[in-house]
Parts: C-alpha cells; sequence; structure tokens
C-alpha cells in the first residue's frame, strides 16, 4: 500500500500566522479527516498541497510525485472539492464537460453524466439556479469524472443539510473501496469525519498537536467529569487539558483504561472529535 | 487549454451573442447608407477589447482563478488561454470587417482602403487595450484594473485634443497620408496589428510572471 499523500516539514508564514513543520501521510485505501478551528491552518495546507501558495519549506509528494515538480501529473489524479463551487452562474452542468475535459487524460464524459443523473441536477439548467447543497454535488460530480485516484476537500459537505451530507458522505465510502485511492478531507462536521474518516490530524494554531488513527484516538482518548477539589488530586501527568465551568470540571486523558485504574473513583467517558477540539481550544493544561 | 477558452466563451456567451447581433444589424444599417462601416468596426474592436476584463470579473466572482490554478494544466497555460481568448476576439471582428468591407465595397464602391485602414488601426487599438489590461488585471484583479481602461482609452483622446487645440500638434499632417501610395498606405497599416501581436506577446509573458508569484 503506498502513500497518496506525504508531507513532510511544510512550513508558510504570513507574519501574523504561521504553519510550522506540518508533517502527514495519507495511505492508500483510507480517509483522512483534518480537523481544526477557523484559521487553523486546514486550508492554507491544502493550498500548499495545491501549489496554489509558495510554500517556505518542506516537502509534499502526491501519488508519487513531487507536487511542484511533477505537479501536472500529480493533479491529473486529484478531484477538488473545496468550500464553494467555483463554476460561473452563467453555465450548465453540460457546460463543464466541454471545459474540463480537454483539461484531463482521462476525462469519462459518461460517467459524469452518470454522476449528473445520480445526484439528480439538471444537464440544461443555469448553475446560478441550483441550492447549495447541488452546487457541491456538482463540483462532486466534476471532480469524479476523470477516475481521480486521490480527492482532496476542503468543507465540502459545510453547509448541506443531514440527508445530502450523508449522500455525499456514502459516495466517499464508495470512491475509497478501491486500495488506491484515498481522500484528504477538512471539515469542521466532525461527525462526518467520526463517521468515515480513518485517521484524524488536529491542526491548532498552525501546528499538528494530534495525527493517529481515528478509532485508536476514539478509543484512547477519555474524558473525565469531576469538581474542582476531585481536579486538584490528579496527577497532572494523567491528563492532557482541563476545563473549568460553572458546574464544575472537565479533563481529557489520553489513555482511558489507565486512567480508570488509577483513579477508580472518577467516570471516564468516550470521547468524540469535538470534545478533543472543544478542550484544546478552549480548555487550558493543568 | 482549450476548455479554459471554451468557459471564457461560455461564460459570455450572453453578451457575445449581443455583440453579433450588434455587428450584424449595424452591417445591414451600413448596407443601406445609414451608418459609416468604418465606425462600426472600430466600436466592436474596441468594445470587444474590453472583454477580457469582464472575463476576469466573472472569474473573480465565482472564484474560478483557485480552481483553474489546481487543473493540471500550470499557470502559464491559464495564462495563455485568456490571450487565446483575446486573440480569438479580434481574428472573429477583422475577418467580420474584412467581410463587411468587401461587401460594402462590391455593392457600392466604398472606399475599400479607407475602410482598410480603419480596420487595422481599430485593431491594433484592440489588441493594445488588453495588452496593458491583463497585465494590470493579474496584478490588481479586475475592479481595480479597470480603471486604468478608461485612463488608456479617454487620456490619449483627450491629450490628442488638447494637443491639437493648443496647436502643438498639427492634425493637417493626416492630411498627407492621401499622398501616399494606396500600396504603401494599406501594407503600412497592416503592420499595426503586427505590432499588436508583438505587444501581446510581451504582455503575455509579463502576465505569466505575475501569475507565477501570486498566491490563490
Amino acid at each position: 500500500m503506498t502513500n497518496c499523500i506525504e508531507i513532510k516539514g511544510l512550513c508558510k508564514s504570513y507574519g501574523d500566522f504561521a504553519l510550522k513543520n506540518i508533517n502527514l501521510t495519507l495511505p492508500g485505501g483510507s480517509i483522512l479527516g483534518l480537523i481544526g478551528e477557523n484559521g487553523a491552518g486546514k486550508t492554507t495546507t491544502i493550498k500548499c498541497i495545491l501549489n496554489l501558495i509558495h510554500r517556505d519549506a518542506g516537502e509534499i509528494t502526491l501519488l508519487g510525485y513531487d507536487n511542484i515538480r511533477e505537479e501536472r501529473l500529480a493533479k491529473q489524479d486529484i478531484g477538488l472539492v473545496l468550500d464553494e463551487c467555483f463554476f460561473s452562474d452563467a453555465l450548465r452542468p453540460l457546460d463543464l464537460d466541454k471545459i474540463l475535459a480537454p483539461a484531463y487524460r482521462e476525462w469519462d464524459r459518461k460517467l459524469f453524466r452518470s454522476y449528473l443523473d445520480k445526484f439528480g441536477l439538471p444537464e440544461k439548467k443555469l448553475i446560478k439556479e441550483f441550492s447549495r447543497g447541488m452546487k457541491m454535488k456538482l463540483s462532486l460530480s466534476a471532480a469524479l469524472a476523470h477516475h481521480p485516484r486521490l480527492l482532496i476537500l476542503d468543507e465540502a459537505t459545510a453547509g448541506l443539510d443531514p440527508v445530502v451530507r450523508d449522500e455525499i458522505l456514502d459516495e466517499f465510502l464508495g470512491f475509497i473501496q478501491d486500495e488506491d485511492h484515498a481522500i484528504l478531507m477538512s471539515s469542521h462536521i466532525t461527525s462526518d469525519l467520526e463517521k468515515v474518516a480513518d485517521y484524524i490530524a488536529y491542526i491548532h494554531q498552525g501546528q499538528v498537536v494530534l495525527s493517529d488513527a481515528k478509532d485508536s484516538i476514539l478509543d484512547s482518548y477519555g474524558r473525565v467529569g469531576c469538581t474542582a477539589a476531585q481536579l486538584e488530586n490528579i496527577d497532572p501527568r494523567d491528563i492532557l487539558r482541563t476545563r473549568k465551568g460553572t458546574f464544575g470540571c472537565e479533563a481529557l486523558v489520553g489513555d482511558r483504561v489507565a486512567f480508570s485504574r488509577k483513579y477508580p473513583m472518577l467516570l471516564v467517558e468516550r470521547t468524540t472529535l469535538e470534545d478533543i477540539m472543544l478542550f484544546v481550544g478552549k480548555g487550558e493544561t493543568k | 487549454m482549450t476548455g479554459l477558452i471554451t468557459k471564457d466563451f461560455l461564460v459570455m456567451r450572453k453578451m457575445l451573442r449581443s455583440y453579433l447581433l450588434m455587428i450584424v444589424v449595424y452591417t445591414i444599417l451600413a448596407y443601406l447608407d445609414f451608418f459609416d462601416y468604418s465606425f462600426i468596426i472600430t466600436f466592436v474592436q474596441v468594445a470587444l477589447s474590453v472583454l477580457p476584463i469582464s472575463a476576469f470579473a466573472y472569474d473573480e466572482q465565482s472564484k474560478w482563478d483557485r480552481y483553474a490554478m489546481s487543473l493540471p494544466l500550470g499557470r502559464s497555460r491559464v495564462v495563455g488561454a485568456r490571450y487565446l481568448f483575446v486573440l480569438l476576439l479580434t481574428l472573429f471582428t477583422v475577418a467580420f470587417g474584412l467581410a463587411g468591407t468587401a461587401l460594402l465595397y462590391l455593392a457600392h464602391q466604398a472606399d475599400f482602403l479607407e475602410m482598410f485602414v480603419i480596420l487595422m488601426v481599430s485593431s491594433a487599438i484592440g489588441l493594445l487595450i488588453p495588452t496593458i489590461l491583463l497585465p494590470l488585471s493579474y496584478k490588481l484583479g479586475a475592479e481595480r484594473a479597470r480603471p486604468y481602461l478608461y485612463a488608456i482609452v479617454f487620456i490619449p483622446v483627450i491629450a490628442v485634443v488638447l494637443l491639437a487645440k493648443a496647436g502643438v500638434l498639427d492634425m493637417s499632417m493626416l492630411k498627407g497620408m492621401d499622398l501616399l501610395a494606396p500600396t504603401a498606405l494599406a501594407g503600412g497599416s497592416a503592420l499595426l496589428p503586427l505590432a499588436g501581436l508583438a505587444l501581446l506577446f510581451v504582455s503575455y509573458l509579463i502576465s505569466c510572471r505575475v501569475a507565477a508569484g501570486k498566491e490563490y
């Protein structure tokens, strides 16, 4: 199994914000979920991957190709859905076939039309009359119609209703059945990632603060609810972050089982990606 | 690259259709002696040369640039597609202008040479406007580049009028052109669009440089 994305030591500085030493790997046949607050660096990372911005340092390999020296070769096999629809309102879905077919070696007109059909998108309707969900489905149809091996999705499911989101997530799961395929998916909707992602990378203030298999994260991390007095008695080395509220305190632990064994009086619950984000984003270290 | 050129035509098909209709209607009116055809040629040429700036505005609206730069084309091809769009528009207008000129010459014995010279001059102007505006649009974006369009079109006209009025510029020298041999005049004017093409190529290289350094 080869890696579809390898990022080593990626740095990019904007003065007031910087991506610092990002290292990520996306193995074939899997989905990597990129989570983080607004402005944490997810989109900047994706822009560096696509060579839309100039990185300061680091190396990026996409499907075995260097993303700058072999940019065109790499992009032949990449499907892209970003947070908005980039197609002019004056176009119609069938126009995209004429626009994108010359750009891709393996553009598949039949496949594109079959996606339009599958997603119930009228071929000749102006895009300006499409809802947000329809626009995202159109972007996805265009992204999949050239048989890509790697899908890069930046907030692709944001603003969509649960039914459309579920439909699109199913499509992603279908895509990933091929071991050569992979998806990098940045999203604020952590429940979507819990549903489909195999790996999670959490970017916080320009740095990867957590990167592991999703199941491993959800199996090992835990959330402890306790009083301020109980929190005082916990060894700081046993907790990662804490949050103090009006009705009590919470702590994030890295090894739920070990913590339960050491503190049998405290209840440790399974945690979610959203909890982890809240602990890192709003919590503090003890 | 052809896909991107197709995209520009498709996005602006409504506008192009109305231009086409306008050319046909005015050609008929010129044929019926209601209008001066050379004026129409110049008008259409200048109007079409502004279209690439509109293409930029459409692209900005849909943030197309970021998507285009993500396609497996490379930045210079994306820029090249926009310049080819300009060239195709110019070629289309020149072809239409030549056809109309020939038609009016055959039907009305119109002054072919005069119309040809005007067509060549207007084509050169039609190429010169995007030559200046495209690198500016890549650098500044459509909205911020637009005021330069007015500057390019109006400042030379106002300057010529003012200089002529002040007596600095002797407009009577233009009459001297009548003394030139028709072949020299036709040949000389045909060189103008070629010079425009050369400048457009330099402009393309500048735009490529701007696009290469830009972040999307």
